[in-house]
């Protein structure tokens, strides 16, 4: 080993591993879910997991698969299979590559296992409602939905006791496809895990504000995914405390993520997941470390809404008012908070042709962000999965420039 | 017909219709989906008015929306931007699509009209909870209202506008009959004028007239129709040169399910209930739009039972390019229509697209082949 | 000094030889598919002590030469300053793509915007649309002057312009009118990037495009601003660059 090469491996998270293994686990039960006499959901990123962890079901994230799909480089066959299909390419390229997965059983796994229920919450965007439309038909099997009303500037009482009635059919809905009562009990103390993981994977976040940074958002993407799927069990708790751990030892014996860290970024909409390599070395080069981003934080956003104490009674508000479900102007507040927090200098915006509730409203978040910081913004035109919609010569040429700007300001540490 | 001249004046020149309305009658309110809850505007003494993109070059409006939002949502922001819609009074988002849904944060963020309104309805229209959400949200809304108007909506207002509407929507329907039954006895351009029309003209003035036109029509004896039926499906059609192609090409829309059409006025309300609850189950109840939901493949099965009713020989799907809502529903539909040996063709449209050239030669090679 | 500046875009590439400032000499030639080694058939024979390298192809420049790189944005904005003095708008139409820079009183980027992915609003469009007409590139602008009337072109997309182009032609429409909407959909796709950026003052006109006078004509028209192009804007970047090679290494001599 040389010695590059040694600096490099002590720069390494040594949680990858056991998040690693932990996920290959999760798949496998869920793969074997039949055999065990497990019942297995579909559910959307955004959706409320814990009354399925509570029921011993075995929630599956076709999003979580998307995202697979594109780092491992699948995007592009898939997506023009579903629009042999019909799918139009201006889709969302999550939907269209699970869609065209459960024709030839693609992806990195062969496909997903087959769900026996569909669960859909429309607090990221209208078109979880049309994709799981077309998997219910496909798979022939119970969809609920939860509607949650998007919040352009307030949280209403209606919207409150709508949503709060659905969190009751949903239960009933379960009680239904699994023929079993619901376990209050069991729900408060899933709950009460939820409430940990979150809380731990805030802390983990916040490790970055530390200079140098132990972490990146590019490690936030991975870690992003027990979060996700796991929220509300204890593997995620031990795991989060475990990463939070390692975050702090990190800071104390001054491991930095990136070898020499003298400008902060902060990233907005979700990652170009092929292309995750690249972008990471490529703002490394540069010495600027993407110390946070807008989209792993929508997984702790909604703390302050969540009552450890009354889960299911908080799980309304906290389900409704996450970062994609609120108004731009809002949207921006989030923004400018972590500028503040997180200590940056200029903002990075992934305008994703994928997701619209996104990307439709950057321009004024970045006009806001312009006006209120100063500081210099750059949009990079992409997709999350569809490398068709990526150009990589032209990204290349933006980064350089954005950075050229950051290093020319005086005040710049 | 010269009957039907003031609806062509209308939608070829809708900012001078609204000129004129607002000197006569007064304010008025726009909005963009048909889930915009009209009678309660028209209660509240505002003229409610759809809007449409005037297809001008986007130029404002790229310094909020990437191109790869649709021309509709990109070209009424620019012309709000540009001062096109200065007659408003204000403006009612009630929730439909992703696009729209941020369209409406932009707006409030953007604009400077006195009114402003989200009137979130459910995505979700086939449950209790849905419906008791609804009449919240209808009941916020007229509250919403009343301050704007600085007078309070009465019962009989609101009986009163809803009975209006119903007349609208009872010779709308009938048009649409006679359309169906006697093809050639309205062109599909003036059908097209007298539909755009009756979501911008004063609708008492509308109600009227339309009266007038289902008369004449009911008397016409026109000559045996021979060519091809055809059902216009998708999501709004602001093109009125494609009946033009359509007829041109030997066939006739003798029905649709468009946003612009039969799915914007089919149906009726209840007048001898509430009149709340008569707006709720209207709009719980009305043909649905793909970007709501009331079960996995009702849509689908409202298209084979048009095409059934309407003995149709072929079925073109028309919809907005970066619609995701419809793009995802194209699939399925064009599946269930196949699986009945129905012949389809899907048109992909931009307001902002000029040329027909390719456009004219796909659908006459289509109404030939079918 | 001898600094020398390189620009290797996606269709042409540019070399400016400066003697302490003063341009010596100034070469192109075509980036075809072999850009490094067109950019070596370029050098031949020149001499300097220093060369910047800018464009698409810099980083490949960079490898094999051991030259320092800047962006294209930056020589620009270089090169636009040396001409006009004070300028703080920068318009860049070049071969892929076209971009909007803005400066402050010292000459320093602050922000830039670039067109969206595709080649809509470019020198390749153009070229492209003037192909499909029959036009020669070179005097497409002067061919579209001689328009009375505007032939509106909304399709900005290559592929999708380039049919509705057909089918115009095919319906017997003038080819210079349609040749003059192409244009002014070109300058009010800039325009619209420009507004983006800042909505009043001279614009300084750079890139190959700028050789061409209906555009800059329509777009004094349409932005009612000054719009300043100096004699070899297609140079501009390459001279951008070869002055912050001089000022980089005068800067290594202290």
């Amino acid at each position: 080993m040389t010695d590059t090469d040694k600096k490099k491996d002590k720069r390494k998270i040594r949680a990858a591993k056991k998040m690693r293994e932990i996920m290959t686990t999760y798949y496998l039960d869920a793969m074997t879910a039949r055999e065990n006499n497990k019942k297995v959901a579909w559910i959307t990123s955004g959706g409320p997991v814990e009354p399925l962890i509570a029921m011993d079901i075995i929630p599956v994230y076709p999003e979580n698969h998307g995202a697979m799909i594109g780092a491992s480089k699948m995007g592009e066959e898939l997506c023009i299979k579903a629009e042999e299909m019909g799918y139009s390419q201006d889709l969302c390229s999550y939907a269209r590559t699970d869609i065209a997965c459960c024709k030839v059983n693609g992806g990195p796994m062969g496909g997903l296992p087959q769900p026996d229920m569909l669960i859909c919450c429309n607090n990221i965007c209208g078109t979880v409602l049309k994709w799981y439309e077309v998997q219910a038909r496909h798979f022939n099997v119970p969809l609920f939905i939860l509607d949650t009303p998007i919040c352009h500037t307030d949280y209403s009482r209606e919207v409150e006791s709508y949503v709060r009635r659905q969190m009751d059919e949903y239960i009933i809905f379960l009680e239904t496809a699994v023929d079993k009562k619901f376990d209050h009990d069991k729900m408060a103390e899933v709950g009460r895990l939820a409430f940990q993981g979150q809380k731990l994977w805030q802390k983990v976040l916040k490790t970055t504000t530390h200079k140098p940074s132990p972490m990146s958002a590019f490690d936030a993407f991975f870690f992003l995914a027990l979060i996700v799927t796991l929220r509300g069990t204890q593997i995620a708790v031990d795991f989060y405390e475990e990463l939070s751990l390692e975050m702090e030892e990190r800071i104390q014996t001054d491991i930095s993520i990136i070898p020499h860290e003298k400008y902060r970024l902060l990233w907005d909409n979700l990652p170009v997941w092929y292309q995750l390599k690249w972008l990471s070395q490529k703002f490394s080069d540069h010495n600027a470390c993407l110390v946070a981003d807008t989209y792993t934080s929508a997984w702790c956003s909604a703390l302050k809404y969540i009552d450890e104490n009354n889960f299911l009674d908080s799980m309304a508000q906290a389900y409704t008012r996450i970062h994609l479900n609120i108004g731009v102007d809002q949207m921006a507040d989030q923004v400018l908070d972590m500028i503040r927090t997180y200590d940056v200098d200029g903002f990075v915006m992934h305008s994703n042709r994928s997701c619209k509730p996104y990307s439709f409203g950057q321009m004024d978040i970045m006009n806001i962000v312009r006006k209120k910081t100063g500081i210099p913004v750059v949009m990079l035109e992409a997709d999350m999965v569809d490398p068709r919609s990526f150009s990589l010569s032209q990204t290349d040429t933006r980064i350089d420039a954005f950075m050229e700007i950051i290093k020319q300001k005086e005040w710049v540490r | 017909m010269k009957e039907i001249n003031p609806f062509h004046a209308a939608i070829n020149d809708p900012g001078g219709l609204a000129a004129g309305i607002k000197k006569r009658s007064g304010k008025i309110l726009g909005y963009m989906c048909s889930y915009a809850p009209e009678e309660l505007i028209h209660a509240a003494g505002f003229h409610p008015m759809r809007l449409f993109s005037s297809k001008s070059d986007i130029c404002l409006a790229q310094n909020h929306l990437q191109a790869y939002c649709c021309s509709l949502v990109r070209g009424v922001l620019e012309d709000s931007l540009a001062g096109r819609l200065d007659y408003l009074e204000g403006m009612v988002f009630p929730h439909t699509c992703d696009s729209i849904q941020r369209l409406s944060d932009i707006w409030r963020l953007n604009t400077k009209f006195n009114f402003f309104a989200d009137v979130v309805m459910p995505t979700k229209l086939n449950t209790k909870s849905a419906r008791t959400y609804m009449t919240d949200v209808l009941k916020k809304f007229k509250t919403d209202l009343e301050k704007a108007a600085e007078h309070s909506i009465t019962q009989n207002d609101l009986q009163n506008s809803i009975s209006l509407f119903n007349r609208i929507r009872r010779d709308l329907s009938r048009i649409y009959e006679l359309k169906s039954q006697f093809p050639s006895i309205i062109k599909g351009t003036d059908l097209f004028a007298i539909i755009k029309g009756s979501m911008i003209m004063d609708r008492e003035e509308l109600a009227q007239r339309l009266e007038t036109i289902v008369l004449l029509l009911e008397k016409k004896d026109p000559p045996p129709y021979s060519g091809k039926r055809i059902i216009l499906a998708g999501s709004i059609c602001d093109m009125q040169d494609i009946y033009k192609l359509i007829e041109a090409s030997g066939g006739s829309v003798v029905a649709d399910d468009l946003c612009t059409g039969n799915r914007w006025f089919e149906g009726s309300m209840p007048e001898n209930i509430d009149p709340i609850e008569a707006l709720t189950a209207r709009y719980a109840d009305r043909a649905i739009c793909p970007a709501k939901h009331s079960g996995n493949t009702t849509r689908g099965e409202n298209l084979l039972a048009l095409a059934d009713t309407h003995k149709v020989d072929g079925v073109i799907f028309a919809t907005l390019k970066f619609c995701d809502p419809h793009a995802f529903d194209y699939p399925y539909m064009k599946e269930f229509l196949e699986k009945s040996s129905i012949k389809n063709l899907h048109l992909e449209l931009d307001d902002q697209q000029q040329g027909l050239g390719q456009l004219s030669t796909r659908l006459e090679t289509f109404i030939h082949m079918i | 000094m001898i600094s020398a500046g390189i620009d290797i875009g996606s269709r042409s590439i540019e070399c400016v030889i400066l003697n302490n400032g003063k341009i010596r000499e100034m070469r192109k030639i075509d980036t075809g598919f072999d850009p490094i080694g067109q950019a070596k058939q370029l050098l031949k024979g020149l001499e300097f002590d220093t060369i910047l390298a800018t464009g698409y192809g810099r980083n490949l420049f960079e490898i094999e030469h051991e030259a320092t790189t800047i962006t294209e944005i930056k020589a620009h904005a270089r090169g636009a300053v040396c001409f006009f003095p004070g300028a703080i708008t920068v318009l860049d139409i070049g071969g892929q793509d076209s971009k909007v820079i803005k400066l402050n009183e010292s000459g320093k980027v602050i922000r830039f915007e670039m067109n969206d992915r595709c080649a809509a609003g470019t020198g390749k469009f153009l070229e492209i649309m003037a192909q499909t007409l029959g036009f020669n590139i070179d005097t497409f602008g002067i061919e579209a002057a001689k328009a009375k009337k505007d032939l509106k072109i909304s399709s900005m997309c290559t592929v999708f312009a380039e049919s509705e182009v057909t089918s115009l032609v095919a319906k017997g429409e003038n080819p210079n009118e349609i040749a003059r909407g192409l244009h002014i959909a070109v300058v009010k796709r800039a325009v619209s990037m420009l507004n983006r950026v800042s909505s009043q003052g001279p614009v300084v006109f750079t890139g190959g495009v700028a050789n061409n006078p209906f555009i800059r004509e329509q777009l004094a028209r349409i932005t009612k601003r000054e719009i300043l192009v100096q004699k070899t804007p297609e140079m501009n970047g390459a001279i951008g660059a070869a002055l912050i090679a001089m000022e980089q290494n005068k800067g290594k001599e202290k």
